[in-house]
């Protein structure tokens, strides 16, 4: 009998899955982005699974500025794709 | 374990396994669906729904605990961050010359900004 | 003044949430801190604009209509966002959309563009540069006049209620 805990990171390890395949192979820069973004989400939900499983709340933490990072990132990449400069 | 307990309990499952369902099913857009625009239709809807739902369930099993509360500061965040990130990365996906893919029917965007172009020019 | 307690207040709720633990200390603390914060940024918020909280009050009942609107079409998008993905073959007619919208206002556009973003198979793109046109990538363009026709009368009602 497996836990909720170990069935949910199962769960979400095989949803990077799809994203690493579309970061190799994916055809255009956009693409690339794209799924980087959505594995920031994926980790994020796996961090906090994970805090809840440890009892900790230091990794809620990191699921907070990850998720902050990622955005900052994606709106950077985009900015810098449409006019060629990031500032 | 009362009733409440037992109800709080099941309901926080059923929100874990939807949301686990969901950013699986996202991810599982992103290989499927054809072109950028469509790719990203999956990613913020469903995932970050996805996400919200597991972020509620943490909520609901520890009530407001440090963990909890921040859980949920994590799920808002995504959930209002999501759609800007989109808009962002698509518009650049557009200007920098990433056509919609061929099933597509009707493209009244590109005719605009390629006409703001030449004007500059 | 009023502006800064109204600012102070929310940037000390913000701050109970990220640190984790909600009572009158934390709450405090993020008060004290908020002007020192506010003061480098102020071009973001917007102080030369009149601004009244009585207002705020009263749209209230519309702002509560609005999110009970928005949390339902969020879930009916999900459904009909997963419905597409779990297609044995993909059948999807896709294409970019320009919708006329009324709101007039930063926040009414910002408001209805994630709207639009997080309902069924609409995604915003981009804004034409007189703000009156918004571009919207949708998953099913067979039919754009339904299209706009949905998002004028579904959503954009509730956010001109809720934000102008």
């Amino acid at each position: 009998m497996i836990s909720m805990f170990t069935l949910a990171i199962i769960i979400m390890v095989l949803a990077i899955i799809p994203c690493i395949y579309r970061i190799i192979k994916g055809p255009t820069i956009p693409d690339r982005v794209i799924a980087l973004d959505a594995m920031t989400t994926v980790i994020v939900v796996m961090l906090g699974v994970y805090s809840f499983d440890q009892g900790s709340v230091f990794f809620m933490d990191v699921a907070l500025v990850l998720s902050i990072i990622a955005f900052v990132g994606t709106v950077t990449i985009a900015k810098y794709l449409d006019e060629g400069v990031v500032l | 374990m009362t009733l409440i307990e037992t109800a709080l309990d099941l309901l926080s499952n059923a929100f874990l396994l939807i949301g686990l369902f969901f950013v699986f099913l996202g991810m599982l857009g992103l290989v499927r669906l054809p072109d950028v625009y469509n790719r990203l239709h999956t990613t913020t809807k469903i995932g970050t729904l996805g996400a919200f739902g597991v972020m509620l369930s943490l909520l609901l099993k520890v009530g407001f605990s440090p963990i909890g509360v921040k859980a949920i500061t994590v799920g808002l965040f995504l959930l209002l961050t999501a759609p800007i990130a989109a808009h962002m990365i698509s518009r650049a996906a557009h200007r920098h010359g990433v056509g919609l893919c061929d099933e597509s029917v009707i493209d009244e965007y590109g005719k605009v900004y390629t006409r703001d172009r030449k004007e500059q020019e | 003044m009023k502006r800064y307690i109204f600012l102070a207040v929310i940037f000390g709720l913000i701050w109970c949430f990220v640190h984790g633990i909600i009572n009158i200390n934390n709450f405090i603390l993020g008060l004290i801190f908020a002007p020192f914060i506010i003061r480098p940024f102020k071009p973001l918020y917007h102080f030369e604009r009149d601004f009244s909280i009585s207002r705020g009050i009263k749209k209230l009942p519309a702002m509560a209509r609005y999110f009970y609107v928005l949390i339902k079409e969020i879930i009916i998008a999900n459904i009909v966002v997963a419905k597409i993905v779990l297609q044995p073959k993909i059948d999807i007619k896709p294409g970019i959309i320009a919708v006329p919208i009324r709101t007039k206002t930063d926040l009414g556009i910002t408001a209805i563009a994630n709207t639009i973003t997080l309902t069924p198979g609409t995604l915003t793109i981009d804004m034409s540069d007189d703000r009156s046109v918004l571009y919207v990538h949708a998953i099913d363009a067979s039919d754009p006049e339904a299209v706009a026709e949905s998002i004028r009368d579904d959503l954009e009602k509730y956010v001109l209620e809720a934000f102008e």
